[in-house]
């Protein structure tokens, strides 16, 4: 198949509408118009709606409506809009309502800056808004997977009934660069009979996040832990490269996995034994492969733009069995491939 | 004694949006926040909504601003000078302040009519001491020239762009002066850069009285609006001639339009010069330029009614 041409956040678009997004709510925040403005053309042509909120608060809400309808409905927006959709956010996990959400990051917190960051990955995975609750995220590093993943986001929110996450970065939604734009191809996914727009046996259905019964809400609470174990089991994904022999090994997702490896490629080019483990799921994070690689002395280094997020996990994971060190740049930075390979050479012998 | 709105008074007077800032050039929003500001006489303080002027007017380190000034979210310029004002009435209660200081919030469109829309309209009911001025350039165009809720009807942008099937957007535009009117606060009115001193009066009037006030300023985007760069006050008089922006206020409920234009020129006039609207010129769309003209004439007709109407009203004044 032929390769294209396209922007990142134009990619990401084209793959909503092809993997069948039939709504689009948006609002504008730089660095990621380009998905807004895409889709007011390209959805409608295709047969969808695209919507421009009057703010993050009514196209996430606007998103809770088609979606507790049956369509495959998305938005997008950038960290300080992705603040302001988490009340949103909240009541789709709770209600159990798919749906894809784009955050394409910059710096924060406030109103920080519109270059690339990866700030929110707390926010992103941790639950973000009020309740116990997970996003399925996903992190893309390239074209290729803003493209894949966000198709695999559309069929995976639908089967598990729980929003997801692309969680992009302004370098990925503004760059250029080729890859294949795989055809899309339905996977079965069990018919929406949940969803508002039939009451064929005069049976309405019941969209909502409030349990007020007597243990109701706890009841609610087990069954969605529950959702979320089994995407524990069933939804890991994570890349490794150069990791067998390894004395150190990278940990990075997104566009910090890009960067690292140029930094490990060059190390190996010198016989040095540096690897890269890159999740490609943040949640649910890769721990037990992580834990199946910590001891016998090698060391991990988790290596993010932000000031230190997922190194959490990352040590959580490894729970002692190997030192985690961290090296990031928080809003504001970005680590070049040549000041990664300066610190990484230190570690290594 | 307040400085004599001439030309001659008012150069004398210290411009308080300085140069160096980072608007474009032809740009319609910095002269109105320098009449704005020149037409006090009080200390300002002001508070900035996302948008052009606020990120090209504070470039971390710098401000053009020679007055005490506050950013905070898109949505929030109304919601964070509300605290600054509550604040300000606190210590002068308290006898730590003694200033007669005014707040004055300036918003885009963007941030006035869509987003910052529930905070002014908290603003305004809470009674809060300030004026909000709103500059409509008619879409977000610090983002990229998205369409907002002041958009015109039929104008292209890039989440409404013309094309074979839609041509542009297809909703008129919200009228934010009214709706603000609607809130029984003391003072609104419409004002336009191309009548500098029907701009200066009303902000001058609006600080001398107590409470909410609110005003609607037209500041043409020449990026935006596809215009020639020199042409932002030649486009906010056409607006003005057309009675696309009437020139008026509205105090304590009597609306009085202030500038009347001596012959109402044709809407095309106004759409011609910009860019945004060409396709509306091609002989498909000519019932867009009808529908346009239309909803021109019935709001301008209205407006004249409702300035006969609460004329009637007033009590005549001893």
């Amino acid at each position: 198949m032929k390769k294209i041409l396209m922007r990142g956040n134009e990619a990401i678009a084209e793959a909503a509408v092809q993997a069948g997004c039939a709504f689009y709510a948006g609002y504008p925040i730089t660095p990621q118009n380009e998905i807004p403005e895409y889709m007011s053309w390209r959805l409608p042509e295709a047969g969808g709606t695209f919507i421009q909120a009057e703010s993050e608060l009514s196209a996430i809400n606007m998103v809770y409506g088609a979606s507790a309808c049956g369509a495959r409905a998305m938005t997008s927006s950038s960290s300080p809009g992705i603040s302001l959709k988490q009340e949103g956010i909240s009541f789709l996990a709770g209600a159990e309502l798919p749906a894809v959400i784009v955050n394409m990051q910059r710096g924060g917190p406030g109103l920080g800056n519109i270059s690339a960051s990866q700030a929110d990955y707390f926010q992103a995975v941790k639950g973000g808004g009020h309740g116990d609750y997970r996003l399925l995220v996903y992190a893309p590093y390239n074209l290729q997977e803003l493209w894949d993943l966000t198709m695999l986001a559309f069929d995976k929110a639908d089967e598990y009934r729980n929003p997801a996450m692309i969680l992009g970065d302004g370098i990925l939604g503004q760059m250029m660069e080729p890859f294949t734009p795989t055809p899309y191809v339905k996977p079965d996914l069990p018919e929406k009979t949940w969803a508002l727009n039939t009451c064929k046996d005069g049976k309405p259905n019941v969209i909502k996040s409030l349990f007020m019964g007597e243990g109701e809400l706890e009841q609610r609470n087990y069954m969605l832990q529950a959702k979320y174990q089994k995407m524990k089991n069933k939804e890991i994904r994570f890349q490794v490269y150069d990791i067998e022999d390894a004395e150190l090994i990278v940990v990075a997702f997104g566009i910090a996995a890009r960067i690292a490896t140029a930094a490990v490629r060059k190390l190996r080019s010198e016989g040095r034994k540096a690897g890269l483990f890159r999740p490609v799921t943040l949640f649910p994070f890769p721990e037990e492969q992580l834990n199946d690689l910590a001891g016998s002395g090698r060391k991990f280094i988790a290596v993010e733009l932000n000031a230190g997020q997922m190194v959490e996990d990352v040590k959580l994971a490894v729970n002692g069995k190997s030192e985690v060190l961290f090296y990031g740049r928080p809003g504001g930075g970005i680590i070049t491939p040549e000041e990664l390979y300066e610190k990484l050479s230190g570690l290594l012998s | 004694m307040a400085t004599p709105l001439s030309l001659k008074e008012l150069s004398k007077k210290e411009v308080l949006l300085t140069a160096g800032h980072r608007m474009c050039s032809g740009c319609g929003a910095p002269p109105v926040v320098k009449m704005v500001l020149l037409a006090s006489d009080y200390p300002v303080v002001a508070s900035n909504a996302t948008g052009c002027l606020e990120v090209s007017t504070c470039i971390s380190e710098y401000t053009a601003w020679k007055i005490p000034w506050i950013h905070n979210a898109f949505e929030n310029a109304a919601a964070s000078l509300s605290g600054v004002e509550t604040m300000y009435r606190s210590l002068k209660k308290q006898g730590k302040i003694d200033k007669e200081i005014k707040f004055i919030a300036f918003g885009g469109d963007g941030g006035t009519y869509d987003i910052g829309f529930q905070s002014l309209s908290g603003a305004m009911e809470r009674g809060h001491d300030m004026l909000y001025i709103c500059y409509d350039n008619g879409a977000y165009m610090n983002t990229g020239i998205q369409r907002s809720s002041a958009t015109p009807f039929g104008a292209d942008t890039t989440t409404c762009p013309a094309g074979s099937v839609v041509p542009g957007k297809l909703q008129q535009r919200k009228d934010l002066t009214k709706i603000m009117a609607a809130h029984g606060i003391p003072y609104v009115a419409q004002a336009s850069p191309s009548s500098w001193s029907d701009l200066m009066k009303k902000v001058r009037k609006a600080l001398e009285i107590k409470g909410p006030k609110f005003m609607n300023i037209i500041a043409p985007c020449n990026r935006g609006w596809r215009s020639r760069t020199d042409d932002a006050i030649l486009l906010s008089r056409l607006a003005v001639e057309t009675c696309y922006w009437p020139l008026y206020e509205i105090e304590d409920g009597v609306t009085k339009i202030t500038v009347k234009p001596k012959e109402k020129k044709p809407l095309v006039d106004f759409l011609k010069p910009q860019g945004r609207f060409k396709h509306m010129f091609a002989p498909e769309n000519e019932w867009m330029l009808k529908q346009a003209q239309e909803e021109v004439d019935k709001n301008w007709e209205r407006l004249l009614k409702e300035e006969a109407f609460t004329a009637s009203l007033e009590t005549p004044k001893e």
